[in-house]
């Protein structure tokens, strides 16, 4: 491990005015900031239209600008969408991404109350502050953020997907057997397709389209948007008659008082972006895995657990900071040590080969302006967007009066589509409505969705590091246990399973010696 | 829509439509099992640890449920899925043209079957009221989708007739 740090301390000696410099360069590239932003919003709000598709289509565009351009404009794209992701997920409980899967369960539940102004407003204050944060924490602790990656390895990594799967368990409270059951079915759909070292089909039905995995837009598709459509219409619109009556007076008010309140939150803003920031240094644990974490350790230390999930402001704060917070994170394994946190970053990988650009502690001090470039660019993105798209927050709120009647049939045509535009196989489109059908069947008898829909992300990540870790004990199990923090991560993982039941028994005998008038 | 479902009465739980999610994963674990037999031990064993513990699991939730059911808590039906009972035949129709726009889609193109389903769909939840907005509405938003997804973000959506003969003009 010395010999690693030994590499990556010296990534050049910048002084402060080398970065004030990089942000007045940066800030001079606002005319492809702008467009980008405006973009990643309309693309992270459509399933199926995630920033790495975007930046695939858009790749001759980008592969034509000046390198430091065309890592702009992919930065600030990749940023925003992460921010239009949630947009959706709380006005009409459809996440745009995985990454946003956790936004609905507070965000969506304010909304029905007529809160949605609100609720986006706090959304972007939280995003906004968070990804700021953490960009600017990135930029200046690259060399130790770095080392994070190196410490984790197979059998880390499994205790840590494990550690996801005891989240579903606390997502799903009211019954934590069907939240596990959930999950693990969602596991075990993650499973299907070809192993990735002897490549024998598993669990896939004959398809061949079902090879390589489950593809994710699809499920998620099937699971919030189409799912959705076919419960809402139960109601004639979303929001309640009495919602509607304090929507019908949209004002900046409700805006500066959804700022207000998240900016009241600012320690859970920095704690959860922090979480954010963290996961999104490990490669591929991306940042569905990082709300749904920051979701649980909110749940788990809140005063009022039991609120979660009715409208919460800290349970819609948490994830969003969080998912901001991987943004930063997935830049730095690729600028320092080559190795993509996430697809958006593969991409500016492939970007940055094309331009003859070697990644690595080198770029450090050959081409500054490249190494942190990236993170500059997002931290003027994140700036910019508290001019550009905060304001929205008011008008964006009104989509959640349309009648169902009009918003179901245009939820499930555009959502079914979008789930067939990353693979353009038309199967992806039935593979939508039977994950849709899974889905009503589980919202209408209190399974949660989103508890399948992280075993289904999960379980393609686990199989892959346990056929790592017997590949390399020689099919020993008993490997499982055998590294130091490994081991420290089972014990937490047992003690974050106990700590909720420890603290609602602590809670219940606190309530039962208190008299009932001294409760706050 | 003749009013909202929250106003209904909940009637006794439907413990056997809770039942359903259970089934379809212990179904499929078999079945997942079955399809890894002859992987070699390192390939099976991620699957193996999962499986067995969602067996285990729903296993005891089979037994909470019988618990349930000998205690009086609730009826062995599928209520929990088809109500409101008046909004069934909607969500079948709803149902059958998700199916019908997924096999249509294909042959017919993005635009035309976008417009047909979003129309019949709006319609038929509608009770075929304001037919002129919805005709409207519809045309609006699969031109405006295929003028976004296709044309602007050049995305490979399915290709039909109207498609093809607007890109004779170009």
């Amino acid at each position: 491990m010395r010999y690693l740090l030994r590499d990556f301390s010296d990534m050049g000696d910048y002084d402060f005015s080398f970065y004030v410099e990089m942000f007045l360069r940066t800030f001079d590239l606002w005319w492809v900031i702008l467009p980008a932003i405006f973009l990643g919003l309309i693309v992270g709000a459509i399933p199926g239209f995630s920033a790495a598709n975007t930046i695939i289509i858009l790749l001759p565009l980008t592969l034509a600008m000046d390198p430091e351009v065309g890592l702009t404009f992919m930065v600030a794209l990749y940023a925003s969408s992460r921010m239009g992701a949630g947009i959706p997920a709380i006005l009409v409980n459809i996440p745009g991404t995985a990454g946003a899967a956790a936004t609905p369960l507070d965000g969506y539940p304010m909304t029905q109350q007529g809160r949605g102004q609100q609720a986006l407003a706090m959304s972007f204050t939280a995003s906004i502050a968070g990804g700021l944060l953490t960009t600017i924490i990135a930029l200046f602790a690259l060399p130790w953020l770095s080392q994070i990656a190196f410490y984790l390895h197979s059998v880390e990594m499994i205790v840590i997907m494990f550690f996801g799967i005891s989240l579903i368990a606390t997502i799903a409270a009211r019954d934590t057997l069907k939240g596990l059951i959930a999950g693990f079915f969602g596991l075990m759909i993650g499973f299907i397709g070809t192993d990735v070292v002897y490549e024998t089909p598993r669990g896939t039905f004959g398809f061949l389209e079902l090879y390589d995995k489950i593809p994710l837009i699809p499920a998620l598709v099937g699971l919030f948007a189409v799912s959705e459509a076919f419960t809402i219409i139960e109601n004639r619109s979303i929001v309640s008659e009495h919602a509607k009556l304090t929507m019908a007076k949209p004002s900046w008010a409700q805006t500066f008082e959804g700022i207000r309140i998240a900016a009241s939150r600012w320690w859970h803003i920095i704690w959860n972006s922090i979480i954010g920031l963290v996961i999104g240094v490990v490669p591929g644990a991306g940042a569905a895995i990082a709300s749904f974490v920051a979701y649980q350790q909110s749940k788990t230390f809140s005063k009022t657990p039991e609120l979660y999930g009715t409208g919460h402001i800290e349970g819609l704060i948490a994830p969003e900071s969080a998912n901001n917070g991987v943004t930063s994170g997935t830049l730095v394994p690729l600028l320092v040590i080559g190795i993509p946190g996430g697809a958006t970053a593969a991409i500016m990988l492939v970007v940055l080969q094309f331009h003859g650009v070697t990644v690595g502690p080198d770029l450090f001090l050959s081409s500054p302006e490249l190494a942190f470039g990236p993170f500059t660019a997002m931290a003027v993105t994140y700036a910019l967007m508290i001019l550009t798209v905060l304001p929205l927050a008011r008008y964006m709120s009104n989509i959640t009066v349309v009648s169902t009647v009009y918003m179901a049939p245009i939820i499930i045509a555009f959502t079914l589509v979008g789930s067939f535009v990353p693979r353009a196989y038309m199967f992806d489109m039935s593979l939508a409505l039977v994950f849709g059908v899974i889905g009503y069947v589980a919202r209408k008898t209190g399974y949660h969705v989103a508890a399948i829909l992280i075993g289904v992300i999960l379980g393609p990540l686990m199989e892959t590091y346990f056929l790592r870790a017997m590949k390399m004990s020689e099919g020993d199990i008993m490997v499982l246990f055998s590294s130091r923090i490994g081991n420290i991560l089972w014990v937490l993982l047992l003690l974050s399973m106990a700590l909720p039941y420890l603290i609602n028994y602590r809670r219940k005998r606190q309530n039962k010696t208190e008299p009932s008038g001294t409760k706050s | 829509m003749t009013g909202d479902a929250k106003t209904l009465k909940a009637g006794p739980k439907s413990l056997g439509s809770e039942l359903i999610i259970p089934a379809i994963a212990f179904f499929f674990t078999l079945y997942y099992f079955y399809t890894i037999m002859d992987a070699p031990w390192t390939a099976q064993v991620a699957a193996f640890i999962v499986g067995s513990i969602l067996i285990l699991l729903v296993v005891s939730f089979v037994i909470k449920t019988l618990k349930s059911l000998s205690n009086g808590e609730g009826v062995l039906g599928f209520e929990n899925l088809v109500k409101p009972r008046f909004l069934l035949r909607k969500r079948a129709i709803l149902l059958v043209l998700t199916i019908a726009f997924i096999i249509a889609v294909p042959a017919l193109g993005f635009t035309i079957t976008t417009f047909v389903f979003i129309a019949t769909a709006m319609l038929v939840l509608s009770d075929f009221e304001k037919k002129r907005f919805i005709i409207f509405l519809a045309i609006t938003l699969s031109v405006g989708g295929y003028l976004l997804f296709i044309v602007a973000f050049e995305t490979r959506f399915p290709e039909g007739p109207f498609e093809i003969f607007v890109k004779g003009f170009f």
